[in-house]
């Protein structure tokens, strides 16, 4: 079998996450792939809808969740586009897992911040869910997430199983203005919010996700939170065809995203020349 | 490893003879329709190939086609099935490379060979004989000497040929081309004297070492820490992003993978060259352009050769074959683009003078 070819994959189930936004449930047709498929929390796959192409995302499932992967995507190009007109039992191409992922070996023991905007929530709640399913090998969990408005809050079952779950600390925050007559989180952006609430950063990592202009504000606050750069991890997207390193187009100065990548921490991207 | 001859009548039935036991035969020659320019084509014997012009088109084409099916699929109501493409290449010979041409293969297969192994690059590469004539010293765009090559340089080559009355003098490079050379013995002769073969190599060198010669490596250095100058805003003003500099060079490599249905029931998704000049390369469905400008663009070619390429595989992804400049609508020659780069590199690296670049 050749580098670039895909898997085929069925659509399991679907959820509607926003009116643009939706989780696909996937499993492998063929056993013996589902059988032998492992991945690493942070790693992203090819998925492709046959005859529109492929996009990169990345799994939005915990690899502690076994016999399915799940992806999270928002309808805004040519091949989400065509995903989003997909239902179950429907197949689709996958090639994957590739890239690096979240060294949640060197985390054992800490306490962990996990910050997100938008649908930038589906890897790190790959991490999340990672983490909570191992939960005795981790210190305390504090989440915050963010999105436009309350109608662009994604993982919303799962929201709530986090807020009512015991020794996590869970805030949810949607932009001014986004908000509802019945909200009850807060109101604010972000990098404003994380300066509110003042998380520890005593012996924490932070793992954060988002646009980039969130992660550009944000950065600046975990610092001043005492947040070494070398605790600061995240995953960055860009444009993809390969993933194995031979297309040429992920590069930021000498690095890779597809095989470098696509998680970095902060001390690595303050070394990279601006060009994302 | 052996030096040997060949006469031309003998190259000539060797090249039958091999096309009769089912060996396709790739060298320069005449384009069929309009323009007949020069190209690696296949041929049907030597009377086609074309010795000691530059083909326009690189022998990449060969091994990286423009176009080329990766995958199909089928389908039918709820079915769908994907079908594997062939990467099996038949036996071939390439008889006539340009020795930049040759070295660019061995120059790719770093990356075509990084952790994961594409296997349409290496079959191909591995039925492929590569045979290179020395070349003659080349044009004022040539600068195969800047970057550690020369006109006679057998890098990527199985087998040389150097020009010589009657035939050519053949050196062997690899123990492929040492097996090559003795199961097709026969068409051989004993190298003899081999003094117009050194002179032509001579000539060769004299003339391609009388064009500046850049310092790559401060070069290099300069690269890494200029990231942000107007440097890359002048060349904007000039380069119109067509990306036909791309296109030619043979050590290019970017490509874009993409799906065309043949019809409601199937369709193939093909591997087509890309070039990191155009916007689309590397837009975001979002609308987000990590490259918006030409400036950037055009710094991201001059990185990936010069730096990018250097500090991954240890090699400069170019062989200076001048393509780049040859085909450049605005008169855009790299050659003179590095000279630039080595003087702006030689105001901070007092070593490095400006004129250093102009001594052969």
């Amino acid at each position: 079998m050749n580098i670039y070819q895909p898997t085929l994959m069925r659509i399991e189930s679907v959820c509607d996450e926003t009116p643009d936004t939706r989780t696909l449930r996937l499993v492998f047709k063929d056993p013996a792939m589902a059988e032998r498929f492992s991945f690493k929390a942070g790693q992203f796959g090819e998925y492709s809808v046959l005859g529109h192409g492929e996009s990169t995302l990345c799994i939005a499932s915990s690899p502690t969740r076994t016999g399915y992967i799940e992806c999270t995507f928002k309808k805004v190009g040519k091949l989400t586009s065509a995903l989003h007109q997909l239902g179950p039992d429907d197949l689709i191409g996958f090639r994957g897992p590739y890239g690096n992922h979240f060294p949640l070996d060197k985390m054992h023991g800490a306490n962990l911040l996990f910050i997100a905007g938008g649908i930038g929530l589906a890897p790190v709640r790959c991490v999340i869910w990672n983490v909570l399913d191992q939960r005795d090998r981790f210190g305390n969990i504090s989440i915050l997430y963010g999105a436009r408005s309350v109608s662009d809050l994604v993982y919303k079952k799962e929201l709530a199983q986090w807020a009512g779950m015991p020794h996590l600390r869970l805030w949810q925050t949607v932009d001014p203005g986004g908000e509802t007559a019945d909200w009850t989180g807060l109101v604010g952006f972000v990098p404003t919010v994380l300066q509110q609430v003042a998380p520890s950063s005593d012996d924490t990592f932070a793992v954060i996700c988002g646009p980039p202009i969130m992660i550009r504000f944000t950065l600046p606050v975990l610092q001043s939170l005492g947040f070494p750069p070398e605790r600061i991890y995240t995953t960055l997207e860009n444009r993809m065809k390969c993933g194995l390193g031979k297309c040429g187009r992920c590069n930021i100065g000498s690095v890779y995203v597809c095989k470098d990548g696509p998680v970095f921490n902060a001390a690595q991207l303050q070394d990279l020349p601006p060009d994302m | 490893m052996q030096t040997r001859s060949i006469k031309t009548k003998e190259l000539s039935a060797l090249l039958d003879q091999l096309r009769a036991a089912g060996v396709e035969i790739i060298a320069p020659a005449r384009a069929p329709g309009v323009g007949r320019a020069v190209v690696y084509r296949r041929v049907s014997g030597f009377s086609d190939i074309i010795m000691g012009v530059q083909p326009r088109g690189t022998l990449k084409e060969h091994f990286l086609p423009a176009s080329e099916r990766i995958l199909g699929w089928r389908r039918g109501g709820a079915h769908l099935e994907l079908l594997e493409a062939s990467t099996d290449c038949a036996p071939r010979i390439v008889l006539g490379a340009f020795p930049c041409d040759a070295a660019a293969l061995e120059v790719v297969d770093a990356v075509m060979g990084w952790d994961y192994r594409d296997e349409f690059w290496f079959n191909r590469r591995q039925a492929t004989i590569v045979v290179s004539i020395a070349c003659d010293g080349g044009d004022e765009s040539c600068f195969c000497h800047a970057v550690g090559l020369s006109p006679g340089s057998t890098r990527g080559a199985d087998l040389m040929f150097v020009p010589v009355d009657g035939g050519f003098q053949v050196e062997v490079t690899t123990g492929r081309g040492q097996a090559w050379l003795e199961e097709h013995q026969e068409y051989f002769s004993e190298a003899g004297d081999s003094t117009q073969a050194v002179a032509f190599q001579e000539r060769a060198t004299t003339r391609s070492s009388q064009r500046p010669r850049p310092h790559m490596e401060s070069i290099g250095r300069w690269l890494k820490n200029n990231f942000q100058h107007d440097y890359w805003d002048q060349l904007a003003l000039r380069c119109h992003g067509c990306g036909a500099c791309t296109m030619v060079c043979p050590t290019c490599h970017c490509f874009d993978l993409v799906d065309e249905p043949e019809g409601p029931e199937g369709g193939s998704r093909r591997r087509n060259w890309d070039t990191c000049q155009a916007a689309t390369f590397t837009l975001h469905a979002s609308g987000h352009n990590p490259r918006p400008g030409q400036g950037a663009r055009y710094r991201q070619r001059i990185l990936h050769k010069f730096s990018i390429y250097p500090a991954r595989f240890h090699e400069l992804l170019c062989t200076g074959c001048g393509r780049c400049s040859r085909v450049c609508s605005s008169g855009m020659d790299m050659l003179e683009l590095l000279g630039e780069i080595h003087d702006m590199a030689s105001i901070t690296e007092p070593t490095t003078s400006p004129e250093a670049r102009n001594e052969p």
